[in-house]
């Protein structure tokens, strides 16, 4: 689905991602992980057309998407969710989320998704008419989640969802991630939390200094030693039980 | 000279009109400064150039007064949006706001506003011409008390209104107008929610430029239209963009008013001959008290 060759970009003259490669296939979930300032975000704005290309090519089922422009992009399905959470916080719940749908036409499965994103995340509904300023940080980014839902994504890229969030609503969180992934998107998660993400995901991607360093299938990043040194907390059992249970 | 509560009455009437044309004016200064993170200086010209094509449009084309508004705001948006695509968008993309690109565009903004007054000079000449719009059907208001308001006002009111309500309705309740808003507040997430960003940029900044030029047509017949109209107009919607709270939409309009009738006031109880400075002094008050302006808090873009 996404074919990442040998990409350098940066901002302005500063080369952060110095030749990564990535091939993400169609369906499931794959987890992007990496130290602070490694260029995980920068990879993610590459992908999205938030940043220009210094060399390399992007190509998004087989077209070569490396010179289009980031709304063009999310037209042909791929979606970034930013790090920054932010929500329009002059506008409502459901104004963000409908924003969310810009570029699509059909208005009855647009609806429909409305519905679906209220029904994951419940607290989104309750709040619809409130202004998205007033929300909470665990709701603001159950809404920046749900609004990349709206877009009706092939791909969908998350920054850090779990970051500075409460361990109850990051399991939340996750659970609902998985079940976005079981509808049939496809899904680039940034994480700091290793272990947690490579549970949830089945492809793992490690980034170093604007490099792949190391991939392969999560459960045996999982066990890697090399892997292992960079875990936080989080313990394996917890993570399982509470995305289970969704 | 004694009070009289009639005359009072009649400046604040008068003040409220004028103050609402200088509100619609900082209205697009402020829907530019939010939407492209820019002080678009050029915007009095903008202003003069509407009222000239309304004026050739009445006058030497001899359409009614209505169709000749809405012809120049049409041309002029197309004027403006050419000036922002050919000359602004380069440095608009490197940054607007602090950056060394952003100075550049208060610089490019200038010589826009002199470029344009060379070329309305070249084209109109420096004779102030006389506005002769055909208001017969619009009915002068009487309010009791001899207070009468020339048909010229009762149409601008009535205009304003119009095009405020327009303005508005457009913002909250249709698409273009919620990415508008969204590009306004953060153009990277407008992107990823596959807003065309440049184009949206490219309707603020038209829809700008046509409130301007219908303050032009409305202040044309009221005065005369004349090239150098722009300076004038551009301090006094600055003043009021400023007194509202720079890039607040409703305190465009609300310090608008406050310009207008506190400067009729001034006009009428300090001295006339020093009409413009009350714009000003009101300006130097409110910052004095709020910094920030009256409606001006930490978010951008208030619809
Ligand atoms: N807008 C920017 N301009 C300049 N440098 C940036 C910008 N954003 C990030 N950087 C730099 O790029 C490097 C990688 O950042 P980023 O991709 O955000 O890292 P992370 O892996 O934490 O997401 C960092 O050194 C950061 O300082
Ligand atoms: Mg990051």
């Amino acid at each position: 689905m996404l074919q990442v060759n040998d990409v350098h970009a940066g901002y302005g003259n500063l080369k952060i991602l110095r030749g990564v490669d990535m091939s993400i296939s169609d369906g499931g979930i794959v987890t992007l992980l990496g130290g602070n300032g490694t260029g995980k975000s920068t990879l993610l704005k590459a992908i999205s057309g938030l940043i220009p290309l210094m060399k390399g090519q992007i190509t998004f089922d087989g077209v070569d998407i490396s010179n289009l422009k980031p709304h063009e992009r999310v037209r042909l399905g791929i979606v970034q969710v930013t790090q920054a959470k932010e929500a329009y916080p002059a506008m409502s719940v459901e104004e963000n989320l409908v924003l969310g749908a810009y570029t699509r036409k059909d208005r009855e499965a647009t609806k429909a998704d409305l519905e679906r994103v209220y029904d994951f995340f419940p607290v989104l509904r309750e709040r619809r008419k409130q202004m998205s300023g007033t929300l909470s940080g665990g709701e603001v980014q159950m809404l920046v989640i749900g609004r990349g839902m709206m877009a009706k994504p092939k791909m969908l890229m998350l920054d850090e969802p779990s970051a500075a969030l409460a361990p109850k609503v990051v399991l939340e969180i996750f659970a609902n991630i998985n079940r976005i992934a079981k509808s049939g998107v496809t899904i680039l998660v940034v994480e700091q939390n290793v272990r947690m993400a490579l549970i949830l995901a089945q492809y793992g991607y490690i980034i170093r200094d604007g490099i792949i360093l190391i991939e392969g299938i999560a459960d045996k990043l999982i066990k890697d030693p090399s892997v292992k040194e960079s875990f936080l907390g989080g313990s394996v059992a917890d993570v399982s039980r509470g995305l289970n249970n969704k | 000279m004694g009070f009289d509560l009639n005359s009072f009455l009649a400046f604040i009437i008068f003040g409220v009109t004028i103050g609402v044309v200088y509100g619609i004016v900082a209205l697009g200064i402020s829907l530019i400064y939010s939407g492209l993170d820019i002080v678009h200086f050029a915007h009095g010209e903008m202003y003069m150039f509407g009222a000239f094509f309304g004026l050739v449009l009445a006058d030497n084309v001899g359409l009614p007064y209505p169709v000749a508004l809405v012809g120049a705001m049409i041309i002029t948006a197309i004027v403006g949006m050419s000036v922002e695509r050919v000359f602004y968008r380069r440095l608009t993309r490197a940054g607007g706001g602090y950056t060394v690109a952003g100075m550049g565009m208060i610089i490019c903004g200038f010589g826009m506003s002199v470029a344009m007054v060379n070329v309305a000079y070249f084209i109109w000449g420096a004779e102030a011409e006389p506005f002769r719009a055909n208001l017969d059907y619009i009915p002068r208001l009487q309010f009791p008390g001899d207070i009468e308001v020339p048909e010229s006002y009762v149409l601008t009111a009535i205009i304003s209104v119009i095009l405020m309500i327009g303005l508005h309705y457009f913002l909250r309740y249709t698409k273009p107008g919620l990415a508008v808003r969204a590009v306004a507040h953060n153009k990277d997430i407008a992107y990823l929610m596959g807003i065309n960003v440049p184009l949206m940029i490219s309707l603020i900044f038209g829809v700008a430029c046509a409130l301007a030029a219908a303050a032009g047509v409305l202040i044309g017949p009221m005065q005369s239209v004349q090239v150098e109209m722009g300076y004038l107009m551009l301090m006094k919607a600055f003043a009021a963009a400023v007194v509202g709270g720079f890039g607040s939409l409703p305190g465009a309009i609300i310090g608008g008013i406050m310009v207008g009738v506190f400067e009729n006031l001034g006009a009428a109880y300090i001295s006339a001959s020093h009409k413009d400075i009350y714009a000003f002094l009101l300006l130097i008050l409110v910052l004095m008290v709020k910094p920030s302006g009256l409606f001006g808090v930490e978010a951008k873009v208030k619809a």
